[in-house]
């Protein structure tokens, strides 16, 4: 049994855990919820050892423990499947997960292969990885990489497991594969915490759940005793009775953009939608379920093999980005924001206008306008709140919400009338959350653009759109319609959604 | 703070002068004073006439390396590409007769195409820069020795003017190549290929999301370097008095070497002309000095190496002393 008491952690600036306590049993999946910024992730790395506490005690089954890194919690019988699935490309499946005791296949620092391979193939079968030891591990789909992760731990002896977002990458078939195995792990007896944004996953694998909400427990209940609208109150720490924004006003008349029938091979298949001005449209679905891809194949960044696109009433092909941006006007805002978002070394002024450059420019001397780029950026900077000392600050000392504010702001810039916009408030803290939401429904609502607003937060995807597609295996499984209606509940939209999933 | 977001502030800030470029300034001065305390001769304007077309010649050259460093690649044929174009030049103004005002250009589409090659190889088959511009490396120097049989063209007297002559002390050499930084200057802070090309080099995911393409810019960048190393060729040329096809065998080192000084960043996305301008000054006052104190010239490259890493290593202190 692995206990915390009362563990708090400060950094610079913010108290990230504040007299956490919890108690995580043998044979139990334990859910470990609460929103970007509630603590989850500090509590990980302090029960790994990669922070210290600065108060706090932590019991393993009755012993107290120190750990001073990583390698201390492994001893320990304690290990962590992280978000990011971590592994070594070129090595195989069986050295991945014999990692930390290669040299008890040795003779003096050389491997005997088939006694690793033997050694291997039993935690292997642990995890229901039917491949051959030696496989590389580059060649694994995301969810073998996972299951190699996690016959690592258990080859280590873990006793405890923690989850970081295991179903990241993987697929709906893929993550019930994992969950199979995970709970036949839990028939073992190993301590399993899950972390998930994800209200089905938590409810229909977890046994108990403990909610975090500003780096404060709130309290552990088993699953049994919960319902998605009691956890989400728990979560954002007020009962949710007013799910909508508010009404969304729809211009009808007007559709800026008719998807009809478009295929990706192995993407998205025959997905058909309209799209109004005014309108905020909500891609829901799990990650690898179409909603991204769908966006990129829109915006050319993905081939679209078959199918029709207008925009504005007229076809449209478009090929890259460059198209979509200047031609189309589309602005489509990355989920990566770190890595495919920002020029994190660049200036905010540089993140605001990259793409309004070509519009400044004096068509003999080529030399860019740079009164007009400061103007632009400052208005950007000021329609957003965007907090920053100036426009020459580096991208990479803004906080998480002002990063986002950015990598919207850049299209708002180019003037583009269709945006799309993917996962805005990952990684975002509750305040800044709260404003995101408030610039999405503006530009919706006072600057009429159209937008389609991608998130697998089923919250707050509900409180933004006024149409949600439900997307599932590449396909778009159903639509739900009229979710900015007053009269309906949190519960009843879910519900609907749920419908489509199953 | 990282010192690359420095650096793009700074270019940003529109000034030309960053705080970088003083470091590497006051190194200069520093080495300045310590060779003019030493030697009696190199305060004289002939010595001063000389180093300066070599510092023109090595910021050109590093100018090439610096265009494809700044979109994230390389060039290891910068060199190659010298020495294909010497023999280009020499054939054009010897074989062919041609008149200098002709073979000029046709040297320096000969350097361009040469760059687009390399960049349509990188995007096309989409191989990595370093495979690239080194497997174009061998097939340059081969061209260039197969079809020159290693020996040089004299070309006429006339054509030595821009390389030897200069204006009021100044080699012409010198203003070309002052000329060559202002327009890069301009270029990377104000237009948007410029500022396109650090864009790519500064994150290429990015860079597309951003409606940039990449493919275009890096085909620019490899293009740029050609010409750039096209244009040392030819001023070299004119200040050896003969098309020597052995000319570009020793730039690329040299090429990384200045361009390091000067703060190129050899992950992409930053450069400073006038840092390389420094860097040029740094590498060819470090060479003087050695020969000015009589070192042995055959542990020459070992003071060189040393030399370059305590500038770089001093430079990087500082920086990490700013950031505090």
């Amino acid at each position: 049994m692995l206990e915390l008491h009362n563990i708090s952690k400060s950094f610079p600036g913010a108290k990230a855990l504040d007299g956490v306590s919890v108690r995580f049993e043998p044979g139990e999946i334990h859910a470990l919820v609460g929103e970007n910024g509630a603590g989850k992730s500090t509590l990980l790395k302090i029960i790994t050892g990669l922070y210290q506490p600065d108060s706090g005690e932590i019991f393993f089954n009755g012993k107290p423990l120190q750990f001073r890194s990583y390698r201390d919690s492994l001893q320990a019988g304690i290990d962590i499947v992280h978000q990011e699935i971590q592994v070594i490309p070129e090595s195989t499946v069986a050295e991945s997960i014999m990692i930390n005791n290669l040299t008890a296949f040795g003779h003096g620092g050389i491997i005997v292969w088939k006694r690793l391979y033997a050694a291997a193939r039993a935690y292997m079968n642990m995890v229901d990885l039917i491949i051959p030891p030696d496989t590389l591990v580059k060649s694994l789909s995301p969810a073998q990489k996972r299951l190699t992760q996690i016959a690592r731990a258990l080859a280590g002896q873990a006793k405890v497991i923690l989850l970081d977002e295991p179903t990241g990458a993987l697929t709906e078939h893929e993550s019930g594969n994992l969950f199979r195995v995970l709970r036949g792990l839990r028939e073992q007896g190993v301590t399993l915490v899950f972390v998930s944004h994800k209200f089905e996953e938590v409810f229909s694998l977890c046994d108990r759940a403990t909610v975090l909400r500003d780096g404060r427990y709130i309290g552990t209940h088993p699953i049994a005793e919960l319902t998605p609208g009691s956890l989400i109150a728990m979560m954002i720490g007020r009962v949710f009775t007013d799910p909508h924004l508010g009404k969304v006003n729809v211009n009808q008349e007007r559709i800026v953009m008719s998807v009809d029938n478009v295929t990706s091979h192995g993407r998205i298949h025959e997905a058909s939608f309209d799209l109004h001005e005014g309108e905020i449209l909500g891609f829901y679905g799990l990650v690898g379920a179409g909603r991204s891809e769908l966006a990129r194949v829109l915006i050319g960044d993905l081939p679209m093999d078959a199918g029709r696109l207008l925009v504005n009433g007229k076809a449209a092909t478009i090929r890259n980005i460059g198209d979509s941006l200047y031609r189309y006007r589309i602005g489509y805002v990355t989920e990566n924001r770190k890595e495919e978002g920002l020029f994190l070394r660049d200036t905010v002024r540089t993140n605001i206008s990259v793409a309004v450059w070509p519009s400044l420019r004096h068509w003999l001397t080529r030399y860019i306008n740079h009164k007009a780029e400061d103007q632009v950026c400052h208005d950007t900077v000021r329609s957003l709140s965007i907090k920053t000392p100036g426009l020459n600050q580096t991208v990479d000392n803004l906080s998480g919400g002002n990063q986002q504010k950015i990598s919207v702001g850049k299209w708002l810039a180019a003037d583009c009338d269709i945006l799309i916009i993917d996962e805005p408030t990952i990684g975002v803290d509750v305040g800044a959350k709260d404003q995101i939401h408030h610039l999405i429904r503006d530009l919706a609502q006072i600057k009429r653009k159209a937008v389609i607003l991608i998130s697998s937060d089923m919250p707050e995807i509900i409180k933004l759109a006024n149409r949600i597609l439900v997307f599932r295996g590449g396909r778009i499984a159903g639509e739900v319609q009229d979710v900015d209606n007053p009269k309906k509940g949190y519960p009843d939209i879910s519900a609907d959604i749920g419908k489509f999933l199953r | 703070m990282s010192k690359d977001g420095k650096e793009a502030r700074a270019l940003e800030k529109r000034t030309v002068i960053t705080g970088r470029t003083i470091g590497l300034m006051t190194a200069a001065l520093i080495l300045f004073g310590a060779i003019a305390l030493v030697s009696s001769t190199f305060l004289s304007s002939y010595t001063m006439f000389v180093l300066s077309r070599q510092i023109a010649f090595f910021t050109l050259i590093a100018m090439a390396q610096a265009v494809c460093l700044v979109v994230g690649g390389m060039n290891l044929s910068v060199g190659a590409i010298g020495s294909m174009c010497t023999v280009v030049l020499g054939l054009s103004l010897s074989n062919a007769g041609l008149d200098g005002w002709i073979a000029v250009p046709l040297t320096l589409l000969c350097g361009a195409i040469a760059g687009l090659a390399n960049g349509m190889l990188i995007v096309k088959l989409r191989i990595d820069s370093f495979i690239v511009t080194l497997s174009m490396m061998f097939i340059f120097m081969g061209l260039r020795s197969g079809i020159s049989g290693g020996q040089p063209y004299p070309v006429p007297t006339s054509f030595g003017i821009v390389g030897q002559r200069g204006f009021m002390g100044i080699p012409y050499v010198f203003m070309v190549m002052l000329a060559v930084l202002a327009v890069m200057s301009y270029m990377y802070r104000n237009t948007v290929f410029g500022r396109r090309m650090l864009a790519t080099g500064g994150n290429a995911d990015a860079a597309r999301l951003s409606g940039i393409n990449n493919n275009n810019m890096i085909i620019g960048a490899n293009v740029l370097s050609g010409l750039l190393a096209a244009l040392a060729a030819v001023l070299w040329t004119s200040e050896l008095g003969s098309a020597a096809p052995e000319t570009g065998d020793s730039w690329l080192i040299v090429t990384f070497a200045v361009a390091i000084i000067g703060g190129t960043g050899l992950k992409g996305g930053v450069i400073s002309p006038y840092g390389i301008f420094m860097g040029g000054i740094i590498y060819t006052l470090i060479r003087h000095g050695l020969i000015e104190m009589k070192a042995n010239p055959y542990y020459m490259n070992v003071y060189i190496g040393v030399l370059i890493l305590l500038t770089i290593a001093i430079d990087r202190l500082r920086e990490r002393y700013d950031e505090r």
